[in-house]
């Protein structure tokens, strides 16, 4: 550690206070912020959606927009006010000492400007007395540091030709172009895969250490903060709720939010845990083809396989862009039971649960449902799948028609759903709107009326009112904030338990999946690379990419 | 779609109600529709018309008892009757047009999001077809092949126009039932009716209804530039734009209020239409009342 | 790879308009009236006259086979004879094209870099005088009907003031086997007042979307990105706005110029400039078929070869269609 320990803070924020001002209306967004940055630390700031924690970056950064007004305190940057200093002063101060990384690593580099030259430009503006040929020097080191193999070759290729980590690991490269003394980093491994995230995580904790540069790393993510910070600011709702050591943070939480915001972590046990007792979760491992299996099958899938037409085909001159796809995938659900799908961005687990519903077809395979089969080639209308499955979506703000009420989405379910039972609707409505948490006021409002948990609720009542006897849940949590999620996950599996259904849960969490499902299928590219009882998944498997994934997680929340 | 409405009634009562456009547009409206009861002189009815009096300028005296305040035309007609019934029929043109159009746009661009293959191909092609070529281009193919009149000119204006609403609606509606909710009224085994009508359609007909006013701007000035061609409506009885064009010739011989006028009146009509159709879309443009 | 794709798909498409554009033309024009009646004098003709005039026009055929007749020659680059000037109807139009050709890109060379400009100044102002002023100015520009903008440009330019002729192509200069007259002082005096009837509703529009693309992109991530990383904003502003904004003004211009050779016809009818538009509005009031043939054919294609131009455009423009391979 080469950390260059000084008196003086190098960052200073003390009792910060901001509003957002839009036309007569008036919002606090923060209020009695304060802290000091050191260097060479890393400082984790936390806190859920509307805690005003990426304000805090754009406040420091001087890029706030002019509805923002700052009503106290003072931001100070090696010992100077910075609120002091004329615009060309801050000005001066961005990149060259204060530097940021964004969460969208997309959006962050421009899409027309090959890599090379947008970190060669960030050199020359930073630094005047560089000449073009060592400004082109130093990119290509920068590229290297940041672990970009054959950076010479890749210098001129165009933020398209990189993958999502690839793409962070740049914007890493440029914000450290000027050789800042901080970097601002918001939510910079949020938009990344898990696997990808642990890498660039790693990155950063090795940049600090040698460079000594200090970093402000925002996040949502309290797996995030165990791997790599020193010291963590808790926030909710504009103001510090408490701070202290990282170490200290996680293990003796003083405060009942930051508690809260812990327990809702979900843990992944990786020791073999007692035996569950849950109906079917005894899927042998060893017998794949599905012999000694004793739980009667409520649905099977076999053989399911379907290629994705490349974008933009003409003629048979089409873009070859990563092979999405399904080849050859099965799975068996025992009834009465959640079988869990664990995948990453691009393993086709999302298509394989519309397939099971029905809503897209694949050229071959078929699934068996209580011994009915149906070929997924035809349309789940004709073949008569659809309907026989219910789905509960990932964004619920997209999952609801925006201009029926509650109480219309939620009837229409009564009326059409796959039980098509005329009961007395309403009262079966409002059943499941006590049993879900939801007030009954709610059944008047529009969709967006509601809190993201709430939108989720009503979801998982139409579903359910529809009296399916198979779900399936896709990313169903992945929205929400952790607290939200936890709430979520445990309300949904007490339902689907109290009427017996069969479901299929799809996430890329694979605590949250541990804490669910008695069996995990593991998605790899299109294919199941891995699957059993999430008891031998999750603490004997040695399928080498199921381990990639429990190693990948933060240690701390793994047990 | 009545949530719609109402959200942007209640809009209204906040932003300028009276907006300088909106009273531009009423008056326009009120005088087209009163035309004949306040205009001068039926400028239809050659019984009315002073053959001699033709090329009048604006104050002149007229034979008929009528003081002419723009003048008269070429053919003797007096300027503001002709504006006032050239009005009507510029209106009624582009009103009934652009009416169609959406209907017949929007059934077409909804209809290929929702089933797709062959039925979105072909529905498709003919809008990319059409698209790709000036409106203006395929007004005037269309105008040629069907010959002149007012029903042929509406034909060939809803012709021109169809394909803008069917571009929109297939592209909101495309999005649309890409999303969950619409997944999800699939898992019920919702009425294929029930579906488009309640889910989709009510969601995907904003875009293309506040795409209608600035429409009807474009058709005015279609059937303006038609007739201006000679290929719009008959001459006797003049829109806006034939008016215009009717006074061409005099220009060039100093006679300018022959054209100016019925100009201006045009350029008033198009420009309100098209900065309240502005406004319609602002207010009625998801973004902005998301919240 | 895709840009190979982007040209076939194109070309593709510019086959399916052209066969499209010559079926409904053809026959649209065919049930417009008879023109053997443009050949023979309708008072004193014998029905012997009419016949022969007939067969010599090969009217007497049924109409599939004047089609084929027609997409052979069509191929072949013959669209027959004008029935009125008796020119090989290609070549009359071709004779016609430099006018149309000088007029409309002076008129582009003035909208688009004038209206780039002023959208993007009102875009990284959004709210103050300057952009309100301009938004306004674009409506009452759009929302003029063009012809009446020439006759007013006329009124005013040429018969109050006497600054500008109002009408013709004036003196004209040789070159490349073609006459021009931006080639000369006086006819440049007499582009001016036609250019920029065609130039103000494009600098409106222009303006608009240039307007409009500024406040996205300056929106997005990257060029926050881009302050963050301690650049000027002139340097973001030409170096990564102006790249990215330039994708769909590239499209608008293309469009626009064919839409041009499209609104010559007003433009042109009024100043008495003798390109095609001009052309094509003679020929379909005298129902000379084979030029309006030519003629509808010619816009036809030549939109057609612009919107692939734009999309070749795209392809240099844009490294994510470039290498996509």
């Amino acid at each position: 550690m080469t950390v260059d320990h000084t008196n003086a803070p190098l960052l200073r924020v003390e009792n910060l206070g901001l509003r957002h001002v839009s036309g007569a209306s008036s919002t606090p967004i923060l209020s009695q912020v304060s802290f000091d940055l050191g260097r060479g630390e890393i400082l984790g700031i936390i806190g859920e959606s509307g805690a005003g924690k990426s304000t805090i970056g754009n406040a420091i950064l001087g890029l706030l927009a002019p509805e923002f007004q700052q009503t106290s305190g003072t931001v100070s940057f090696g010992g100077k006010a910075m609120d002091r200093m004329t615009a060309e002063e801050r000005a001066a101060l961005r990149g060259k000492r204060i530097a940021a990384v964004f969460q969208d690593h997309t959006a962050s580099l421009d899409p027309l400007m090959s890599v090379g030259a947008q970190i060669e430009e960030t050199c020359l503006a930073l630094d005047t007395r560089l000449s073009r040929h060592q400004a082109r020097a130093r990119s290509i080191d920068l590229l290297a540091r940041v672990g970009i193999a054959e950076p010479e070759r890749r210098y001129g290729n165009y933020p398209h030709q990189f993958s999502g980590g690839q793409r962070q690991r740049i914007v890493i490269a440029i914000a450290l172009a000027g050789a800042p003394d901080i970097i601002i980093a918001d939510e910079p491994t949020s938009a990344l895969d898990a696997s990808v995230q642990k890498q660039v995580l790693d990155l950063i904790r090795d940049l600090v250490d040698e460079t000594g540069v200090s970093v402000i790393l925002i996040t949502h993510d309290m797996g995030v903060i165990s791997e790599i910070t020193d010291r963590v600011l808790v926030m909710r709702k504009g103001k510090v709720v408490e701070a202290d050591r990282t170490s200290v943070i996680l293990d003796q939480p003083a405060h009942a939010y930051t508690k809260k915001l812990l327990a809702a972590v979900p843990r992944l046990r990786v020791t073999t845990g007692p035996p569950q007792t849950d109906g079917g979760s005894e899927i042998a491992a060893d017998a794949p083809s599905g012999e000694g299996l004793r739980v009667p099958m409520h649905l099977v899938a076999e053989g399911v396989s379907k290629q994705f037409a490349p974008r933009g085909l003409v003629w048979g001159f089409g873009r070859r862009g990563e092979s999405f796809g399904l080849r050859d995938v099965g799975i068996r659900l025992p009834r009465g039971t959640i079988t869990g799908i664990v995948g990453e961005s691009g393993s086709g687990k999302t298509t394989f649960g519309r397939i099971l519903a029905g809503l897209d077809t694949a050229p071959s395979g078929r699934i068996i449902i209580d011994d009915q089969a149906y070929d997924v080639a035809r349309s789940g209308r004709r073949s008569g799948l659809l309907g026989r499955v219910q789905m509960i979506f990932q964004d619920p703000s997209v999952s609801l028609n925006p201009r029926m009420t509650i109480e219309e989405t939620l009837e229409e379910s009564i009326r059409f759903g796959a039980s098509a039972r005329r009961q007395d609707s309403q009262a079966n409505v409002a059943s499941m709107m006590d049993r879900l948490g939801l007030a009954r006021n709610l059944l008047a409002r529009h969709p967006h009326q509601l809190s993201g948990g709430q939108k989720q609720r009503v979801c998982i009542a139409r579903a359910l009112l529809a009296e399916p006897e198979l779900i399936v849940a896709d990313e169903p949590t992945s929205a929400l904030d952790v607290s939200v999620q936890a709430e979520i996950v445990t309300l949904l599996k007490e339902t689907i338990a109290e009427r017996a259904i069969t479901m299929v849960f799809i996430s890329h969490d694979l605590a949250i999946v541990q804490a669910m499902c008695s069996a995990v299928y593991i998605f790899k590219d299109g294919r199941v690379e891995d699957f059993g009882s999430s008891d031998f998944i999750f603490a004997r498997s040695d399928n080498s990419y199921t381990r990639t994934l429990i190693e990948a997680r933060p240690q701390r929340f793994t047990c | 779609m009545k949530a719609l409405i109402l959200s942007a009634l209640k809009k209204r009562r906040h932003g300028p109600a009276l907006s300088a456009p909106r009273v531009l547009l009423a008056t326009y409206i009120l005088l087209a529709v009163a035309a004949p009861l306040i205009a001068p002189q039926n400028p239809y009815d050659p019984l009315q018309i002073y053959g001699w009096e033709a090329s009048s300028p604006p104050g002149a005296a007229g034979g008929g008892g009528y003081l002419y305040l723009l003048g008269t035309d070429g053919l003797g007609r007096d300027i503001v009757s002709t504006i006032l019934y050239g009005l009507r029929i510029s209106l009624v043109v582009s009103i009934t047009s652009s009416a169609a159009a959406a209907l017949i746009g929007l059934t077409a661009g909804v209809s290929a999001a929702y089933f797709g293959k062959w039925v979105d191909v072909a529905i498709m092609r003919l809008v990319d077809l059409q698209l790709s070529l000036p409106t203006i281009l395929v007004a005037l193919i269309a105008i040629v092949t069907l010959g002149p009149g007012i029903d042929r000119i509406i034909l060939a204006l809803i012709i021109a126009q169809w394909a803008t609403y069917a571009r929109i609606a297939r592209g909101v509606a495309l999005s649309e039932v890409g999303k969950p909710y619409m997944d999800a009224a699939r898992l019920m085994r919702l009425p294929t009716r029930r579906i488009i009508f309640r889910h989709l359609l009510p969601n995907s007909i904003a875009p293309a209804i506040t795409l209608i006013p600035i429409e009807i701007g474009h058709a005015v000035a279609l059937e303006a530039t038609l007739s201006f061609l000679g290929l719009g409506v008959p001459i006797d009885k003049p829109s806006l734009g034939s008016a215009v064009a009717n006074g061409f010739q005099y220009l060039l011989t100093g006679q300018y209020w022959i054209s100016l006028f019925p100009g201006l009146a045009l350029f008033g009509l198009i420009a309100s239409i098209n900065l309240v159709g502005e406004d319609v879309r602002r207010k009625l443009d998801p973004r902005n009342h998301a919240q | 790879m895709g840009m190979i794709s982007a040209v076939l798909g194109r070309l593709s498409q510019a086959f399916l308009l052209l066969v499209a554009m010559s079926v409904i033309g053809f026959i649209g024009i065919h049930s417009v009236g008879n023109p053997v009646f443009n050949v023979v004098n309708i008072e004193t003709a014998t029905p012997e006259d009419i016949r022969g005039a007939t067969i010599a026009l090969g009217l007497d055929q049924p109409i599939w086979h004047q089609y084929v007749v027609f997409v052979d020659n069509v191929v072949r680059g013959n669209f027959g004879t004008s029935y009125i000037y008796h020119l090989p109807a290609f070549e009359l139009l071709m004779s016609k094209l430099p006018a149309t050709l000088e007029l409309a890109s002076i008129a582009m060379l003035i909208a688009a870099p004038l209206g780039t400009a002023l959208g993007l100044v009102a875009g990284r102002r959004i709210g103050t005088l300057f952009d309100r002023t301009l938004l306004q100015a674009s409506v009452s520009a759009l929302s003029i009907p063009s012809f009446w903008l020439a006759m007013m440009l006329i009124l005013v330019g040429a018969l109050l003031t006497g600054w500008f002729p109002s009408g013709g192509r004036g003196t004209t200069a040789h070159l490349l086997g073609q006459d021009w007259s931006f080639l000369t002082a006086n006819g440049l005096w007499h582009l001016v007042l036609p250019a920029m009837a065609l130039a103000i509703p494009n600098i409106a529009l222009i303006a608009r979307l240039s307007r409009s693309g500024t406040i996205e992109v300056e929106s997005l991530d990257f060029t926050r990105f881009c302050r963050a990383k301690g650049l000027s904003s002139r340097r973001i502003l030409f170096r990564h706005t102006l790249p990215n904004i330039s994708v769909p003004i590239v499209t608008i211009i293309g469009l626009q110029f064919g839409g041009m050779l499209a609104f010559a016809v007003v433009v042109e009818s009024i100043f008495s400039w003798p390109g095609v538009g001009k052309l094509l509005i003679d020929s379909i009031q005298l129902l000379d078929r084979p030029v309006v043939m030519a003629t509808l054919t010619f816009v036809a294609v030549a939109f057609v070869l612009l919107n692939a131009l734009v999309d070749l455009f795209y392809a240099v423009l844009d490294p994510r269609v470039r290498l996509s391979s």
